[in-house]
């Protein structure tokens, strides 16, 4: 239970770090919300002023923004480590380096919630969406996916850090992983929206926190690797 | 200005001829794409000792560190501090390493405070917050503690680098060029730092080209060339030859080729 709370203690310290710089800097926040903001409204125009089309195409348009700024986002809070050595005095610290991974997730999780929450009211608001009649479902899928986008870009940003080519390899890497997250969360909140006609809901609620456990325990387990260097 | 008692804490160390060697190596080299930075050396050092890392540039001292830290693994051969491997007890090494490198390692968007107070959550260091200040004052950055780093010099980042160090309890302190950025006052402060590792019993390694300011502060000296030992003198440092022509065992280097 000790080593449980000392990992736990470990992960807060590197949670706080993460989200103090990027209070100061908002390197990950900024931009992220921008990109996603562009992202809808793009999607919005080459759909056009159907106001039917855009409201079936809602749920779909909500995670791919989510999906493509949260890359975005979990690798700015990478690139904190890239300061003048950091990552490599981040691994030297005698800690268990899964509490690196789960400190660093959750600071990706962190951002992740606020871009979701932000993207589905802009949804909301520019795809004519009520999303106030299926708050709650909605938000639970935005915590389960926010979490899993965290979760796997966590552990792909360690992967690509090391790399120049970090910023197009990230995608490469995250995407075909995050496709069975982006049809859960596209169907539940789709399912959601419609007032879950057909009971289905639950079924893929179920999926995202699977997919969330497989991910997150992968990741506890593999990253210390990612920290080595050679 | 740092004061004059600089507050080191070990962790419990016993009488340094009742202890480990603080290093010993057989034969380690480490390998970058093909080419040894380090190319066999059996070297030991005696817990306690405070010993300087000499030779040029490309001679093997910063990659002899790192390996020793386990930032990075060796290509061949072993190694041991404090008694501890070094492949297989790497999470146990890393208790008692402490590694100032030529990154500082240090958040650009923190400020000092903030950085130190994270390397004493991460560091497990009792009573942080006291401790955080008194190693800001210690390295004489108590004025600028709540400064962001980004706005740091190169000599004050190092001296918040060295004032890390001071919130672990490390046994084996290893310095890649500690002087170098510094102006007087900091290498008056890595001068005092050397004497209270030395008085608490430390064992410091210090990797620079040239002893002069230093000197009357070692033990010994291990100078490297091209990735082997080619001198080891003083109290406390021995080092084995590599092969010699002729000798049936293969040199690491012959090895990899």
């Amino acid at each position: 239970m000790s080593t449980l709370r000392a990992e736990a203690r470990i992960a807060l310290a590197v949670a706080r770090k993460d989200a103090l710089a990027e209070l100061r800097g908002r390197h990950a926040t900024v931009s992220t919300l921008f990109f996603a903001a562009v992202v809808l409204l793009l999607f919005g125009l080459a759909l056009g002023p159907d106001a039917a089309r855009l409201a079936a195409a809602a749920p779909g348009l909500l995670w791919l923004a989510v999906v493509f700024a949260g890359i975005l986002a979990v690798n700015r809070l990478h690139l904190l480590e890239t300061d003048d050595g950091a990552l490599e005095q981040l691994a030297l610290y005698p800690v268990a380096r899964r509490a690196i991974y789960v400190g660093k997730a959750l600071g990706g999780f962190a951002v992740m919630l606020l871009l979701g929450v932000l993207v589905l009211g802009a949804v909301g608001v520019l795809f004519a969406v009520d999303v106030a009649k299926a708050w709650l479902p909605l938000l639970v899928t935005v915590v389960l996916g926010a979490a899993g986008v965290a979760a796997v870009g966590t552990f792909y940003a360690g992967v690509t850090v090391r790399l120049r080519a970090r910023e197009a390899m990230l995608p490469l890497l995250m995407l075909p992983v995050l496709a069975p997250l982006l049809l859960g969360a596209v169907k539940a909140s789709a399912a959601a929206l419609a007032g879950d006609p057909f009971d289905e809901l639950g079924a893929w609620l179920q999926l995202l926190v699977a997919f969330d456990v497989i991910m997150i325990v992968a990741g506890m387990a593999t990253y210390g690797y990612l920290l080595e260097d050679g | 200005m740092p004061q004059t008692t600089i507050y080191v804490s070990p962790r419990s160390l016993g009488a340094p001829d009742t202890r480990p060697p603080a290093v010993a190596t057989t034969d380690l080299a480490r390998l970058f794409a093909g080419n040894p930075a380090l190319a066999g050396i059996s070297l030991r050092v005696e817990a306690g000792r405070t010993v300087a890392l000499l030779g040029p540039n490309g001679a093997g001292k910063t990659t002899l560190l790192r390996l020793l830290c386990t930032a990075i693994r060796p290509s061949y051969g072993r190694a041991s501090v404090d008694g501890l491997d070094l492949d297989r007890q790497a999470a146990l090494v890393r208790e008692r390493v402490a590694y100032l490198s030529h990154a500082t390692g240090l958040y650009d968007d923190l400020s000092a405070r903030e950085n130190l107070r994270f390397a004493a959550a991460m560091l497990g260091t009792p009573d942080a917050a006291g401790r955080v200040d008194r190693a800001l004052a210690d390295v004489g950055l108590a004025s600028r503690a709540d400064d962001r780093v980004r706005d740091f010099s190169a000599g004050m980042r190092k001296r918040l680098a060295l004032g890390r160090i001071l919130l672990g309890s490390a046994s084996l302190v290893l310095l890649d060029e500690p002087y170098a950025a510094l102006d007087n006052d900091g290498m008056s402060l890595v001068d005092q730092l050397l004497v209270a590792w030395r008085e608490v019993g430390v064992t410091v390694l210090v990797a620079s080209h040239s002893t002069g300011r230093f000197e009357a502060l070692l033990d010994g000296r291990v100078t490297l060339e091209r990735g082997l030992v080619v001198d080891a003198s003083g109290k406390g440092v021995e080092s084995t030859p590599p092969p010699l022509p002729g000798d049936p065992r293969p040199s690491v280097v012959e090895v990899a080729r």
